[in-house]
């Protein structure tokens, strides 16, 4: 097994994506489980912008003397904006879902959600 | 026991998962040009949709679809949210007021913070931003007043009516692009009309992509002021 | 008429949606009958489009905005999803009718909006032909499946929704990194484009965008470890949406897969992928059918008798041959048919008998003759008795499967099929020869309803030539990639 060599934006994205699938997997908490969720959708969206970097190159906003040959790639730009409003989107219904069923559990652990239904 | 247990089992399973990702990204080298279409977008940008911002431009123009899909999923969201927490008669249930500090500050910035979200959205085709975060900052507005006064509500049926006539307007702004020139969603104001084409990086340019930012803004700032306003309030008993 | 005007079934569901708060002051029944003229409209939108595609035979090209792709978003109706967009309005309309009795629950203008969406976003998924497009459609679909599940607004409800939202934003997450390795390695996101260039992308990095996309979307096609959500969501959800959920939602995340699964055909590793598929759509099979031997509950019942048969469609599609794809196409359409009808009846009477528990269907052939017979042509059909429809596709997926050298799949996918009538002859006993009881009254339309689908079950079973002739035309629409490049007008960009 070699180790891949990959650039220390790629690391933190892993990481991120990692982190927060840790957290889904692993914590009793409704909550914090969507948390975990928000934190990998933000690992997401880092990989996909430095995916579109290009090293030395500056924003794709053509004013003012900049030139389309100095600009990064702007479509993973495009994406991420889209990808962002969906996370939120995806976060408001997650957290209303909770807000119901709290309002007829009384909790949000999981293991005691599952022992009320039986 | 059980929890030392899953737990190891999650890390290693995340490792693996890990493993396979850097190996797949190794593959794609970071800081290198990959541009395809991408050279196509920046070269043509200024003549093809007279916005300065390529973002921008992708956002609303080139790729107007996924950006009308965006605004569906918020709207889903905003409904959503309205039909999970229905009650038939809701109140804010809030009883701690705020503090002075928050009262006053809120009176002083409520107006500037709306009209910087109406900045960000009327000037998407030329600097960082657009309709979202536009209509974001002006939802942060309506948060601060519902945190700094206990019995203030917005609107809401107000706001609900707004948010469908601003979707339809945007789907009919496609709609006249279809009627006009052929293709849903057909920039008719920069190529058919042709208007603004000597102002590009000023104000009155870009075609159809203030238009729908404003739109779009509208539509975000009063969907996400009506999801703080449903999780905040309560159903009472009549 | 222009092939552009195919557009507006994307825009007339849009429209539809954003018109209701105008009219929520209307009432109940004036939102539900205004549902049902949108989706009445949208079939006869994709009536025209259907006729116009086989017809001419060629596919309909949408262009957004005017751009040529890649550089513009395009949607492809060819023969496939011409076909799949008729049956999503057809299947939304008759859920529309089913509405009137099976909605109650306030706030019936947001469950309107909602329901529209959900079948914009299956339209557009199987519409679509750009990468990034189809996850935004993707995501209109399931966020609205999130809201529609939850919506009776009861503890299961909600837990189903939330399991399914944890999976659902896994799964997303997931396809958007195999998303961003595609782009990554080919600098266009088209999915005509990505075809053409699938043969020079590095063996790993397509492999690993692959695996991750099929990943995703297996969430939303219920493929085995990632379709713990549906039971639970398909029983919770109120009973139209279960049965759109069976009939096209699940389609469109098949679909999609199996659409990027062979676009990327010329990649080198892509049997790895394929071996892995088979695999998972195996196992959800005999998993999802043993799993409905143990319920008691009639409605997860069958909606793990659909998880099974969506599995059998994933692994006639994860073969790899042309037979696999046709049959699972023709699976597709009878599935959709079948699972329509079965919820359709089951949900009715959950309605009227309160509660889809087995106790309820002692006798109901008594109380309600039409809807079990309805219910019994259902259950026979889909265990795949001859005569009826779902054995023309059962059998040929089998026989595509020995085909394709996996006898020990067609071998345990037989095995599961005898727990399948296990459980549904049980029900039918149930139905027919156990409990008494009085004659209830069933309402006109949904009987109209029940007896046009069991006429089409039975139809299709006697004389499948022509359906079957169609399903090899929607067949080779996925499974003939260089006709699919081909036929999208890209331009030379880069290439």
């Amino acid at each position: 097994m070699s180790v891949p060599n990959i650039s220390a934006f790629y690391f933190g994205a892993i990481s991120l994506i990692l982190i927060g699938l840790y957290a889904v997997l692993v914590k009793k908490n409704i909550l914090k489980m969507l948390i975990g969720l928000s934190i990998m959708e933000t690992g997401v969206n880092l990989l996909l912008i430095s995916i579109g970097y290009i090293s030395g190159k500056s924003a794709p906003i053509l004013s003012e003397g900049i030139e389309p040959n100095q600009a990064v790639d702007p479509i993973p730009q495009a994406l991420v904006l889209t990808a962002i409003v969906i996370g939120v989107a995806t976060t408001a219904m997650t957290l209303s879902a909770a807000i119901v069923l709290y309002k007829h559990y009384g909790t949000l652990n999981v293991e005691e959600i599952r022992r009320l239904r039986g | 026991m059980v929890s030392v247990l899953k737990r190891s089992l999650a890390i290693i399973t995340l490792l693996i998962i890990g493993y396979w990702l850097a190996q797949g990204l190794a593959g794609v080298p970071f800081g290198q040009d990959k541009m395809l279409v991408g050279h196509y977008y920046l070269d043509h940008v200024k003549e093809q949709t007279g916005a300065v911002n390529a973002v921008t431009a992708i956002v609303v123009n080139y790729r107007g679809f996924d950006t009308l899909g965006e605004v569906t999923v918020l709207f889903i969201a905003s409904t959503g949210v309205g039909a999970l927490l229905w009650e038939r008669k809701k109140r804010r249930t809030a009883k701690t007021e705020g503090s002075i500090v928050l009262t006053t500050g809120t009176r002083l910035l409520v107006p500037f913070v709306m009209l910087f979200g109406a900045y960000i959205f009327i000037h998407g085709h030329l600097t960082p931003g657009g309709g979202f975060p536009g209509g974001a900052t002006i939802a942060t507005a309506f948060l601060l007043l519902y945190m700094a006064f206990t019995m203030y509500e917005i609107p809401h049926k107000a706001f609900e009516k707004t948010e469908g006539l601003v979707g339809m307007g945007y789907v009919i702004v496609g709609l006249i692009g279809l009627a006009i020139g052929g293709y849903f969603l057909f920039d008719w104001i920069w190529q058919t009309w042709g208007w603004g084409h000597d102002n590009i990086g000023r104000l009155f340019s870009g075609g159809f992509i203030p238009i729908i930012y404003i739109l779009i803004g509208l539509k975000v700032g009063t969907e996400l002021s009506g999801i703080i306003d449903n999780m905040l309030k309560e159903g009472v008993k009549e | 008429m222009n092939g552009q005007y195919a557009s507006l079934l994307i825009a007339l569901p849009l429209l539809g949606a954003f018109f209701v708060p105008l009219i929520k002051g209307l009432g109940k029944k004036a939102i539900k009958t205004y549902v049902l003229i949108i989706t009445a409209i949208q079939t006869g939108i994709a009536a025209w489009v259907f006729q116009q595609v086989y017809s001419t035979g060629k596919p309909i090209i949408v262009m957004a905005g005017g751009w040529r792709p890649p550089i513009g978003i395009n949607l492809y109706i060819g023969h496939f999803a011409a076909l799949f967009v008729l049956i999503v309005a057809i299947a939304s309309f008759l859920m529309a009718v089913f509405n009137f009795k099976a909605i109650d629950v306030e706030p019936i203008d947001k469950y309107a909006m909602l329901f529209l969406l959900l079948m914009l976003g299956a339209t557009g998924m199987i519409a679509t032909g750009d990468i990034f497009n189809l996850f935004v459609f993707m995501e209109i679909t399931s966020i609205t499946a999130y809201a529609l599940t939850a919506y009776n607004k009861t503890g299961e409800a909600a837990e189903a929704s939330l399991k399914y939202m944890i999976l659902g934003g896994i799964g997303s997450s997931f396809f958007l990194i195999g998303v961003a390795l595609i782009y990554g390695a080919t600098g266009t996101l088209n999915m005509a484009q990505i075809a053409q260039l699938a043969g020079n992308i590095d063996p790993t990095v397509a492999q690993v965008g692959l695996a991750l996309i099929v990943f995703g979307l297996a969430v939303e096609a219920e493929l085995f470890p990632l379709n713990a959500w549906a039971p639970d969501a398909y029983q919770a959800a109120p009973h139209p949406i279960t049965a759109m959920f069976s009939a096209f939602v699940v389609k469109a995340g098949l679909y999609a897969m199996a659409r990027i699964l062979y676009l990327m055909s010329s990649v080198g590793t892509w049997h790895n992928v394929l071996k892995l598929l088979v695999v998972m759509a195996t196992l959800t099979v005999v998993v999802a059918e043993f799993s409905a031997l143990r319920q008691r509950n009639v409605k997860r019942m069958i909606a793990y008798s659909s998880i099974s048969q969506v599995g059998l469609i994933a692994l006639a599609f994860a073969l790899g041959t042309q037979a696999g794809v046709d049959a699972g196409v023709f699976q597709m359409i009878n599935h959709a048919i079948i699972k329509a009808l079965l919820f359709l009846g089951v949900g009715y009477v959950a309605v009227q008998l309160g509660g889809a528990d087995i106790e309820n269907f002692h006798g109901l052939g008594r109380k309600m003759p039409v809807t079990a017979f309805g219910i019994t042509v259902g259950a026979m059909a889909a265990v795949g008795i001859p005569l009826f429809n779902i054995f023309w596709s059962k059998l040929r997926i089998i026989l595509a499967t020995v085909e394709a050298g996996y006898t020990w799949a067609a071998f345990l996918v037989l095995a599961a099929s005898v727990v399948e009538a296990v459980y549904y002859f049980r029900l039918i006993h149930a139905i027919w020869f156990e409990g008494e009881g009085e004659r209830i009254s069933e309402s006109i339309p949904l009987v109209a309803i029940v007896v046009a689908l069991v006429i089409l079950v039975v139809a299709i079973g006697i004389y499948p030539n022509y359906l079957w002739s169609v399903s090899q035309k929607a067949g080779s629409d996925i499974f003939n990639v260089a006709q699919y490049i081909k036929n999208v007008p890209l331009m030379g960009v880069g290439a």
